[in-house]
């Protein structure tokens, strides 16, 4: 018989709130996280909106928080809803657990990119009218104006590292970034390594920030984002006929995953048991899901066959529902093909519609609103839903929180810009 | 821990490096060429660090992609060197005895590849700096920015230099629709992938791997960058003789490119198809050595035995992380003192091709594998005398005859993340 897994610490820093329990209270509440920019001077960006973590800072939670100073706010963020999970499970203390055994999993972005430094090396190299960058006086420029411990933080090792150091997790450490699927299959990876007996405790989930010049610019240039400006909070409308982008946010969430016989041997509290996953790959376009949402389709269907679970028996959808008008109609499409008529039966909803779309960390966050709905028998809405979309026509618990007792699984969708398809399914223990 | 049912061999390999790629690598190899030299790419005068494994010749994509695939050829445009290269190591790795085409369920066919943030290429933001930047103060005008700079900026951009973008167009390039996952776990990045690919093979999720890794720090932004924080080399005036993994002189690492890229295939799967084995991936541990101590690598080195289902007398060659880093040399040097004593020949690739990042693992790692495949084993370049303080033995000189089964490789990075993958030598 196959190792089991099951979820006994969370943690999260998100646009709604510094804890899983204000996140999803305000999620309950179908309040908003987007507004204006403060981050970067973004006034004359086609986006000037975006769903920040408000009034955080490291120095709150952590006594050494002067030696991340350097470290870009994914790392800031991630150790926070790390020390969250943790003390959440009993396991900031080290003793009387295996640190080797405890391993870490994030899908997790870069760090702080030092935009002013970067453009004006760049811009010191240029030729007259900016068709080419001579590389020598550039790198002159920018070995000076770079700062060199800014630079190593920027490196995406480092976050998983840190946390390693910060609270003596000696086992496997990776770090996986599929784009907005990273978190949630480094989840499901990291299941699977415990499954495997690579180790017994896994401290998984995910931190990003792209609220940064360069990430909302390419982001711009792709035309992904919302620029809905005038109306922040109505911005992020996922299945919304008049949905016009995704609105970036950032934050961080983290579950400590645990095998079974472990958890209950030190008497832990279980949130829930990880029972499903299911990954694929579109191998279609680098942009565009699959229209049909092929690989979606057989990631939730695979999920299913790994839980031993039926389309019956999942009782709410957490979509990856980003609001872009491709992504929401192919992953209504991928859901009634993974569950035919049953799919409109089963509530959906996308937690973007108030977070913004947490990029690497989204899958984690989501994941666990998912399991808090489980618990406490109340589904999250997708705000901002006024005009149905014939093109998606499930059921997106619009705009306000519902009670819905007796949930056994639920299951949560997270797909990447590059085809990456992924789903988790957590069950009632 | 159970012994697994499903065994994972590799098929083929794919490799683009500063020594040669396709056969030139092997020959390059053996012949213990060097590959570091003064970086011809562009004009690195100004860094304290001028030297780096650099491609032979300019990389051009177009060498590898068939004039056939006219679309692929086409999306070329859309990459960034490094995801190029990826792409160009995968095609090769399929050249070279992958599944012929249509002959897979593309469900059961996946990949993983170990890739870091890939730099902008300057000239891509050359345009919105200069509109940026005020000539007299430096500021950088973000109202300029936003309504003239971002307009110069080519749409496709960001996904230009996202590191999940090899796995990306290979999968595309392949019709691979199974798991697809990208390893950001800096130096150890493939060989962590490697271990998941294994994982993931061992436990049914698919058939058929492309795994491997694509890295390069040899462009302004990137080895910049690297040159304010990484331990680098200051013998600008030797490349050939600079790095030297474990050796009393050792004054630094130098950076380097690469991708590789293996098939890694379910043994009935391969024997089915008549494929060609080179070894076979037999143990994987990971783990991470707070502080470089040693303990936990040693650690990690044994429960990869232990995976393999081996013990330290069955190694016939560690192929260590080593390359030239004062205080990472011998941080794994008493790891593997703490397993094989000194028993065991210990070989390190570095010093020929330097630090090729998230490729690194699978690149040494190819080295590995061709020498149980060819039964020898070459000699490390530039370690003349091993430093006291790195209590391990040192294969130098002439190729040696691979005298047991297996060949144990060892990665880590910077900050303890470590991984281990253990290879036997294939005999049917």
């Amino acid at each position: 018989m196959r190792r089991r897994v099951v979820i006994t610490g969370i943690g999260s820093i998100t646009p709604l709130g510094h804890s899983p329990e204000a996140t999803f209270e305000a999620a309950l509440r179908g309040e908003c996280g987007v507004d204006y920019t403060t981050r970067f001077d973004a006034r004359a960006f086609p986006t000037q909106i975006s769903a920040e973590v408000k009034g955080f800072r490291l120095d709150d939670w952590l006594p050494n928080a002067a030696e991340y100073v350097k470290a870009g706010e994914n790392t800031k963020f991630a150790l926070v809803a790390a020390q969250q999970a943790l003390r959440d499970a009993g396991l900031l203390q080290t003793a009387g657990v295996d640190r080797t055994r405890f391993g870490v999993y994030l899908g997790s972005g870069e760090g702080a990119e030092d935009f002013y430094s970067l453009i004006d090396s760049i811009g010191r190299a240029a030729d007259a009218n900016g068709f080419r960058a001579d590389a020598g006086q550039f790198c002159r420029a920018a070995k000076d104006l770079f700062d060199p411990r800014r630079e190593a933080e920027f490196e995406m090792h480092t976050t998983a590292g840190h946390l390693a150091e910060e609270f003596e997790l000696l086992g496997p450490n990776f770090t996986c970034l599929t784009a907005c699927a990273a978190s949630a299959q480094a989840i499901g990876e990291a299941t699977e390594f415990i499954r495997h007996d690579d180790a017994d405790l896994i401290l998984a989930g995910g931190a990003h920030s792209m609220i940064h010049p360069l990430g909302v610019t390419g982001f711009n240039r792709l035309t992904a984002l919302s620029t809905r400006n005038a109306e922040p909070k109505r911005a992020s409308r996922p299945f919304d006929l008049d949905r016009d982008g995704f609105v970036l946010g950032e934050g961080a969430g983290m579950v400590i995953l645990e095998e079974l016989e472990h958890a209950k041997k030190r008497g832990a509290r279980i949130y829930a048991e990880l029972t499903g996953y299911g990954t694929t790959g579109d191998a279609y376009r680098m942009t565009d899901p699959h229209p049909e949402g092929r690989g979606a389709v057989k990631a939730m269907r695979d999920a299913l066959k790994d839980a031993r679970l039926a389309p019956d028996d999942i009782g709410y959808i957490n979509a990856h529902g980003t609001s872009t008008a491709a992504n929401d109609e192919c992953e209504t499409a991928a859901i009634k093909g993974a569950f035919g008529e049953k799919a409109y039966k089963i509530p959906v909803s996308s937690s973007k519609s108030m977070l913004g779309h947490l990029i690497a960390a989204g899958g984690a966050v989501e994941l666990i609103l998912s399991i808090q709905a489980m618990l406490r028998g109340v589904l999250p809405p997708t705000i901002n839903y006024e005009t149905p979309d014939p093109k998606c026509d499930l059921d997106y618990v619009p705009n306000v929180a519902r009670e819905k007792a007796g949930i056994r699984n639920v299951l949560s969708n997270s797909f990447g810009f590059g085809g990456q398809n992924i789903t988790l399914i957590a069950s009632r223990f | 821990m159970s012994a697994p049912h499903r065994r994972a061999v590799f098929t083929s390999l794919g490799a683009i490096t500063p020594i040669g790629d396709g056969p030139a690598f092997r020959d390059n190899l053996r012949a213990g060429t060097v590959g570091i030299r003064t970086i011809q790419a562009f004009d690195a005068s100004a860094l304290p660090c001028r030297i780096a494994g650099e491609f032979p010749q300019p990389f051009d994509a177009k060498k590898y992609i068939p004039a056939s695939n006219k679309d692929g050829r086409k999306s070329l445009k859309n990459m960034a060197k490094t995801v190029q290269m990826g792409l160009c190591a995968a095609q090769l790795a399929m050249d070279a005895g992958g599944p012929k085409p249509g002959s897979m369920d593309p469900f059961r066919f996946g990949i993983e590849i170990g890739c870091v943030m890939v730099a902008s290429e300057l000239d891509d933001l050359a345009g919105a700096a200069k509109h940026t930047i005020t000539e007299t103060s430096r500021v950088i005008d973000m109202a300029k920015w936003g309504h003239e700079g971002l307009e110069k900026i080519t749409p496709l951009w960001m996904l230009k230099y996202l590191p999940n973008m090899p796995a990306c167009h290979v999968s595309i390039f392949f019709d691979a629709q199974g798991p697809n996952n990208t390893i950001t776990g800096g130096d150890v990045a493939s060989t962590l992938a490697l271990g998941e690919a294994f994982r993931l093979l061992q436990r049914d999720a698919a058939d058929y791997f492309l795994v491997g890794g694509t890295d390069s720090k040899i462009n302004p932004l990137s080895f910049t960058r690297n040159n304010l924080f990484v331990p680098f080399t200051r013998n600008n005036a030797a490349p050939a003789t600079a790095v030297r993994p474990f050796d009393r002189d050792r004054d630094g690492v130098a950076a380097g490119e690469a991708a590789v890229i293996f098939g890694l295939e379910e043994l009935s799967h391969a024997t089915k198809r008549g494929a060609t084995i080179l070894a076979e991936l037999a143990g994987f541990a990971s783990g991470f050595d707070r502080g470089k101590r040693g303990p936990v690598l040693a650690g990690v080195i044994r429960n990869a035995l232990k995976d393999a289902g081996i013990g330290p007398a069955d190694v016939d060659h560690v192929n260590a992380n080593a390359g030239g880093s004062i205080a990472l040399d011998a941080f794994e040097a008493r790891a593997i003192h703490e397993v094989f004593g000194k028993s065991v020949p210990v070989f390190a690739l570095k010093g020929q091709t330097g630090n090729a990042g998230a490729a690194s693992g699978a690149l040494e790692l190819a080295a590995t594998v061709l020498s149980l495949h060819h039964g020898e084993l070459p000699g490390t370049q530039n370690c003349t005398d091993v430093g006291t303080e790195c209590p391990v033995t040192v294969h130098v000189g002439a190729p040696r005859p691979v005298a047991k089964p297996y060949a144990v490789k060892i990665n880590y990075t910077d900050m303890g993340q470590c991984a281990v993958a253990v290879v036997k030598r294939w005999q049917d």
